[in-house]
């Protein structure tokens, strides 16, 4: 309910904005209800959208399980996604053995970003939050590194990106590939693990009071790392699928803020797995919408600034849901 | 010496942006309340003030727009943390991911337009002609001195030899034992959140009429995360804030000498050396020096809304 409400707030008070700035904020909502929902295209452009926000949701909210914020799902994104791009570049082989090997490159690599900040938060305490931050800005710098330089496309297409990757995943719905199931299907299996497994419940109970965990004798910090360094994988494969069933190159700025709004993704869905799902189609066609909109002057940007708006109310609304209203007279008494 | 004279200068100007941004986290998370919007708030300074002075040229009117804008987005800001009481880390990313958003709507009409006016550097005379450091020193825009030198020697005195400052201390360590001697645990919180988001979008003009000074999106590239990390590195005290800020700012230039001087590596891999650097630096003090951990700790209750009835 308060998160309806939020996100229903949210979007009335950025189209205020936008109608204070000229535009006409109904004829834009039509335009994207149209076009998103008018035809398969923007169907199969939403779908595209929703595999990665899955997965980089899912890293977000399995961390959340355990009590860290990896809120660098962005850089475990990027990293995820220039291992893949390096192993289908540069590896010669037939497909079947070299997308598995991009997929568990990608995973790794994602691990890696992730190691230092999982470390030092489990050994020496140092706040997560930070260090995945700003190893975001080390991704996208090191994607943008290779795609403009060692790796820039020899053949010249367009400028700042990588070759075409020669293996893809294969496609179940016009340009919608098999990456769409396989991130729905990741989400139900991680959730059952957490909610049906002695080790699931181990780590929700070392997520939501570490303490009493350490004193049932749950080894905390074990927990801690195993699932921090899950998170950094599936954003890690997130970026892997991105590179090899949509993009099919690496370049700059692939990862859409795929890793920002995975964390909305994860905080609408209040850790539920369904609810990770739900939340990314709602960021995916909000998202989307930004793309259509492009041509009024509306940008990736906007979309960002709309998203904070979203996760301000949703804070709020979660706060506030916690308060029952009561009649003065009742009150007093 | 003609490098390290160099490497100084330009370290005093990119550090001034972290250092006044830190100076803001510094006044936030002492009364108990993390700010992560800084990243945003530099974002909205930096525009307000670009479109400020493309208006009317005047530097002053742009840092005092940024100022009033990021006091007013601090308000709100601890209307939410403050007083309605939510998530902290959540409405600190929302704050992060509007300012940032909103700054790069607005300054696609702005991006690349190098800053019609801006804080030039004065050369102090006498000053600047001492050997080796003068120059380093004392040819600075006139912000440097009010951030590095004013600024954070009167927060000093007023956190730490002013009842005004014990109290503020008092609220971010115990807010329920500051509430009982009569300290408004609200007020404090609220008025010095809104500050400090002000000092975080003052570091925005800095950055956009003192340092680069243009606008461009991604201008602010994570210095406002890099604020948060080094308030935790200078142990939540303004003095380190700023020699800390001194230090981070000697590696962003590090990269600037790199590529005046042509070394053999990209770029983009200097331009990595911040954020690896505030890494290295916020993770190898706790490795080290475990005997003054008591002494750099954080405020006892940073973090954790207030609650007057539940104890």
């Amino acid at each position: 309910m308060a998160r309806g409400l939020a996100i229903v707030l949210a979007l009335v008070c950025a189209g205020l904005v936008l109608g204070a700035a000229g535009a006409n904020p109904i004829a834009l909502a039509s335009k994207v209800i149209q076009s998103t929902f008018g035809s398969s295209f923007g169907l199969q452009d939403v779908s595209l959208l929703v595999t990665p926000l899955i997965l980089t949701g899912l890293a977000v909210a399995v961390a959340l399980k355990v009590g860290a914020w990896n809120i660098g799902a962005e850089g475990q994104f990027y990293a995820g996604a220039f291992a893949a791009t390096g192993i289908g570049l540069f590896i010669p082989g037939p497909t079947v053995v070299i997308l598995p090997l991009m997929f568990v490159g990608g995973a790794l690599c994602g691990v890696l970003w992730i190691l230092i900040p999982t470390l030092a938060r489990a050994y020496a305490g140092v706040s997560e939050l930070i260090t995945t931050l700003l190893l975001n800005f080390v991704g996208t710098l090191l994607a943008y590194y290779v795609s403009t330089g060692p790796w820039l496309d020899p053949g010249g297409h367009a400028l700042g990106t990588t070759a075409r990757v020669p293996h893809s995943v294969p496609e179940i719905w016009g340009d919608v590939h098999w990456g769409f199931p396989l991130a729905i299907m990741l989400t139900l299996v991680v959730a059952g693990v957490l909610n049906f497994t002695r080790w699931g419940y181990e780590v929700r109970l070392a997520g939501s009071n570490a303490q009493a965990a350490l004193y049932a004798g749950i080894p905390f910090r074990r927990h801690l790392i195993t699932v921090m360094l899950l998170s950094g994988a599936i954003a890690g494969i997130a970026g892997m699928l991105e590179v090899a069933g949509t993009v099919h190159r690496l370049q700059g700025g692939i990862s859409n803020n795929f890793g920002y709004l995975g964390i909305m993704v994860a905080v609408l869905a209040r850790g539920s797995a369904i609810g990770v799902l739900a939340g990314a189609a709602l960021m995916a066609v909000i998202l989307n919408s930004g793309i259509i909109l492009q041509t009024q002057g509306i940008n990736t940007s906007t979309v960002l600034a709309i998203t904070g708006l979203i996760l301000f109310f949703t804070a709020i609304g979660d706060e506030l849901a916690h308060y029952r209203i009561v009649p003065i007279e009742t009150a007093k008494k | 010496m003609d490098i390290i004279a160099g490497l100084l200068q330009t370290s005093i100007l990119a550090g001034g942006v972290l250092a006044l941004a830190a100076l803001g986290e510094v006044l936030s998370e002492r009364v108990g309340v993390v700010n992560l919007g800084v990243e945003g708030l530099i974002a909205l300074g930096a525009i307000t003030a670009i479109a400020i002075v493309t208006a009317s040229p005047n530097p002053v009117f742009g840092l005092i727009g940024a100022l009033g804008v990021g006091f007013v987005v601090g308000m709100i800001f601890a209307s939410a943390t403050v007083v309605l009481r939510a998530n902290q880390v959540l409405c600190g990313l929302a704050l992060t991911l509007m300012g940032t958003g909103l700054a790069a709507t607005i300054g696609k009409a702005y991006s690349g337009m190098p800053a019609k006016a801006t804080f030039a550097p004065v050369e102090i005379p006498y000053l600047s002609e001492i050997p080796l450091l003068g120059r380093a020193l004392f040819t600075q825009n006139i912000l440097v001195y009010l951030i590095y030198v004013v600024l954070p020697v009167a927060l000093h005195l007023i956190m730490f030899r002013t009842r005004h400052g014990l109290n503020l201390r008092a609220v971010g360590e115990n807010p329920a034992a500051a509430d009982a001697a009569g300290i408004s645990v609200q007020k404090f919180r609220f008025w010095y959140v809104a500050a400090g988001s002000s000092l975080a979008a003052g570091a925005g003009a800095y950055l956009t009429l003192a340092f680069v000074p243009s606008w461009s999106e991604g201008v602010v590239a994570g210095r406002g995360w890099i604020a948060v990390a080094l308030v935790i590195f200078a142990g939540y005290r303004p003095i380190n804030a700023v020699l800390a800020a001194l230090l981070f700012g000697a590696i962003t230039s590090l990269g600037f000498v790199g590529q005046a001087r042509n070394w053999p590596i990209a770029a983009p891999i200097l331009s990595m050396l911040p954020y690896l650097g505030t890494i290295a630096l916020i993770i190898m003090p706790v490795l080290a020096w475990h005997r003054v951990r008591r002494l750099m700790a954080a405020p006892a209750a940073l973090g954790e809304p207030y609650y007057r009835d539940v104890r």
